[in-house]
């Protein structure tokens, strides 16, 4: 039995985008517990879509809850919007809400595999990867309008349309990206300073990651086949354009990141057969109606299942929104898989876990 | 000792995320990326707020980040210019009136250089960077001019401000240019 200390990390850290703030106690470097404090950036976005904005501006709004995945939460917002007025989508606008979910998850996993790559000190895999990470920001854009926060999914449909000229662009950019793909699959799996850095570090087995209720890369780098994409098909048709599971085994920082690149590929093959196979219709279903009555969606944010609830009084005004962010579920196991670790690889196991702060205080 | 120069020439940025959606400091993220690589400009982000010398701040300040801004740059030594970034950081942007939020870091300490833009893009967090290079080395010029005191100024509730008994000495004595 050493002598115990206890080591603060955050709220400002240099390997931090976000305030978090994380105390460790430590003996002889190994970490023994964690305490994680994650409310740093509550703003109180929740009270204000239901007060300040009406129904229609409220997805413009929580896409402002986070900047990484802000196409999923507007998208999802949209969806239970529409479930309120009793409209659906048209099916061109549902292929193109997933064209940019799928764009958005390639840019926020390639940061995240930067970031886990800078945390271990690995600088120029860091340079390398923001690099290949530009194309997706250059094809958002050019999709979108704006390199983040795209504001693309609006109550009813999309805003923007698909143009020709920019399928093609983002069709010959892939075929360029996929060797850079193929060449950080070798980095990540192959290089041994790494692999020294990254396997076994943070782990999680499949029992604990069950029982604390993980979800996303995180859960399915575990073993858990947990995929929101897999189980609904009603709102988005993801299996009709060739969606499947990516699961890893070992649940530590060297699994995650095969499961997120892995995930990369099946991104790449989903946004081929969606612009190959994009049907004519209009982009937007127009209703006159309030919102009225409950529901419930769940949608596959780059994180994980992100599950929104909303409840209107046939007023401008919802009466209730409530958004409960994949990192939100995934903190507990978070501070679990610390144990055991040594302090120094603190950085590059909490860059791995993709924490969404933003997303969690809402 | 050529620490007028080295500070131009290679300024330390330090980032702090005081509640915004993280959407600007991906950009600041991408800035340190090949394709804008703000280290041509001897840039570097560092985590420290002792060694820093450009406070690049984001987001609207939350109630509970708040201390930690202020504290942060406190810390940081003189002479120091603060960048916001986004809207959010200038105004309170989309945040701004919601319950725990205040309208832009403004409120608390003083800016040099704001960046609009939701979220700014790389191209405009460079250009207000570069922007406050400029201001940078205008306060290290201000605070290096040599100043001969006459008399020992006192202050009516006991506070010597070394800048402002400078600044009243040279606009009385000698014009600086």
């Amino acid at each position: 039995m050493g002598k115990q200390y206890e080591i603060p990390l955050g709220a400002q850290h240099i390997s931090l985008l976000e305030p978090l703030h994380f105390k460790f106690t430590t003996e002889n470097e190994k970490i023994i517990s964690t305490d994680a404090n994650v409310y740093y950036v509550h703003r109180g976005i929740e009270e204000a879509c239901c007060t300040k904005f009406k129904f229609r501006q409220v997805s413009f709004v929580v896409g402002r809850v986070c900047g990484l995945c802000s196409i999923s939460h507007s998208t999802a917002y949209s969806q239970v919007a529409e479930k309120l007025v009793n409209i659906e989508a048209p099916l061109r606008a549902k292929y193109l809400r997933m064209l940019v979910i799928e764009l958005d998850r390639i840019h926020s996993h390639l940061l995240c595999l930067s970031h886990v790559a800078e945390n271990a000190g690995f600088e120029a895999l860091f340079m390398k990867t923001m690099q290949y990470r530009e194309f997706s920001m250059e094809m958002l854009e050019a999709v979108c309008g704006n390199r983040i926060q795209y504001d693309f999914s609006i109550v009813g449909g999309v805003a923007r349309d698909l143009k020709a000229e920019v399928a093609g662009m983002i069709l010959q950019r892939l075929k360029t990206f996929l060797p850079q793909l193929d060449e950080l699959v070798d980095i990540f799996q192959n290089n041994w300073t790494l692999s020294l850095k990254n396997k076994g570090a943070g782990a999680i087995t499949r029992e604990a990651a069950m029982r604390l209720n993980v979800v996303g890369p995180f859960a399915r780098a575990a073993g858990l086949a947990i995929d929101v994409r897999n189980e609904t098909e009603d709102l988005l048709p993801w299996k009709e354009v060739g969606f499947e599971m990516v699961t890893d085994t070992t649940g530590d920082v060297y699994a995650r990141n095969m499961v997120r690149l892995r995930e990369l590929y099946i991104s790449i093959r989903i946004i081929r057969n969606i612009i190959a196979s994009l049907p004519e219709s209009a982009l937007v279903t127009e209703t006159k109606a309030f919102p009225d009555g409950e529901a419930v969606v769940r949608l596959e944010a780059p994180r994980g299942e992100l599950f929104y609830y909303a409840k209107g009084n046939k007023t401008q005004m919802l009466e209730r929104l409530k958004i409960k962010a994949p990192t939100f579920s995934n903190v507990a196991a978070m501070v679990e898989a610390f144990t055991g670790n040594e302090y120094g690889s603190a950085p590059a196991i909490i860059a791995s876990y993709d924490p969404c702060l933003s997303c969690t205080s809402r | 000792m050529k620490l007028a120069v080295y500070r131009k020439k290679s300024p330390w940025i330090l980032h702090y995320n005081a509640g915004g959606c993280n959407g600007c400091d991906i950009e600041i993220l991408a800035c340190l990326g090949p394709k804008y690589d703000i280290e041509r400009f001897g840039m570097i982000n560092s985590g420290n707020p002792k060694q820093s010398d450009i406070l690049l701040v984001t987001g609207p300040v939350t109630k509970r980040s708040r201390e930690r801004l202020v504290e942060v740059y406190a810390q940081m030594p003189e002479p120091k210019v603060v960048v916001s970034c986004g809207a959010c950081a200038c105004t309170g942007g989309v945040f701004r009136g919601m319950y725990n939020c205040e309208g832009g870091i403004d409120q608390y300490i003083p800016v040099d250089v704001y960046v609009c833009g939701c979220g700014s893009r790389p191209e405009q967090i460079i250009d207000g960077v570069i922007k406050a290079l400029d201001i940078l080395e205008r306060k290290t010029l201000e605070l290096e001019v040599s100043v001969r005191l006459k008399k020992v100024p006192v202050e009516e509730n006991g506070q010597v401000n070394r800048r402002e008994v400078a600044a009243k000495i040279i606009h009385t004595q000698h014009t600086y240019e």
